[in-house]
């Protein structure tokens, strides 16, 4: 069981920023937290851009933020203990191309979790969460809980 | 001179090179290409900001997939016949192994070129080919453009 609070979820999402130096380098930042929903920001830049000529994002940056916002997700459920994650595959259906200058949004939710495997859904988007870009899918194992004491005395330090 | 000229040009290794660098994502992440009896390796080299996981240290799952997306479609718009720019429908990435900070390589293969789709796969690796860090599957959208404008203005005949 995963007995965190809302307030220590927050707190342990923004934390793992610290340990993920190359989505916190691109500035990615928890959104939201909307029940078992989690969503991440990834600020619109040019040295993402796949098109000089369009300014339009690459794929690939939506990858990136996919890829962590799903493999995250997990710990916005509450009957999902947090543990490491590492991806075992990602399926990505691009809708359409993110509008130029626009941040990019990723929406993820573990949809089935078994004791090895999660099984999680999610999107991207730019203006709106109902008029998604991208479409991912994949599974994530959990290969090793994550010590609940720990989580939980994050932010107590620096307080 | 743009993208969409600059693939109209044979892929040598200094077109490879001038394409890389019309990407600002593939010069972002430090992206190279070389070509080795007549195929192309693709060569993303380790930098700290690639980081996804500090303890390992291991690159970002999602750059080792965003090197390989860009490494497919590169290697697509490199043996069409009438080259344009590929849009990519959807993305297939299995992990086989954390990429440690060290070159990653890809190569990639056109497994089916039709009128409108491609389906490339891509492998990618660090210390051994055989031994594969990754593999992708990419559908590109390579329909022209061009085209379809023409078939929109032919005129009606009754």
């Amino acid at each position: 069981m995963n007995s965190l609070t809302f307030e220590e979820k927050l707190r342990f999402i923004k934390k793992m920023g610290d340990f993920i130096p190359h989505t916190s380098g691109l500035g990615v930042e928890l959104h939201s937290i909307e029940g078992s929903e989690l969503t991440l920001r990834l600020p619109y830049q040019q040295q993402l851009v796949g098109d000089a000529e369009t300014g339009v994002l690459h794929s690939g940056a939506l990858t990136v933020l996919l890829d962590q916002t799903l493999g995250l997700s997990a710990v916005c459920s509450n009957d999902i203990a947090p543990s490491v994650t590492p991806t075992l595959d990602l399926r990505i259906d691009h809708f359409g191309i993110a509008p130029p200058g626009s941040d990019i949004f990723a929406t993820g939710k573990v949809l089935r979790a078994t004791r090895k495997i999660l099984f999680v859904d999610g999107y991207a988007w730019c203006e709106s969460p109902d008029k998604p870009i991208a479409r991912a899918t994949g599974t994530w194992v959990r290969v090793m809980d994550i010590d609940l004491d720990w989580i939980k005395s994050i932010g107590r330090d620096s307080a | 001179m743009s993208l969409a000229e600059l693939i109209g040009r044979d892929p040598d290794a200094t077109t490879l090179k001038r394409w890389l660098e019309k990407i600002p994502y593939a010069v972002y992440l430090g992206m190279e290409a070389e070509l080795h009896d007549n195929s192309i390796l693709f060569r993303l080299p380790p930098d700290d900001k690639l980081i996804g996981n500090a303890s390992l240290p291991a690159i970002h799952g999602g750059v080792v997939g965003a090197f390989m997306e860009l490494a497919g479609a590169i290697h697509l718009v490199a043996h069409m016949e009438k080259p344009v720019l590929p849009k990519v429908i959807n993305f297939s990435l299995d992990y086989l192994r954390a990429s440690r900070l060290q070159d990653t390589w890809a190569r990639c293969e056109v497994i089916r070129q039709g009128r409108q789709i491609a389906n490339v796969t891509v492998t990618a690796w660090q210390e051994s080919a055989t031994n594969p860090n990754a593999t992708a599957r990419a559908h590109f959208l390579i329909a022209e453009p061009e085209i379809a404008k023409e078939k929109t203005h032919v005129p009606l005949e009754t």
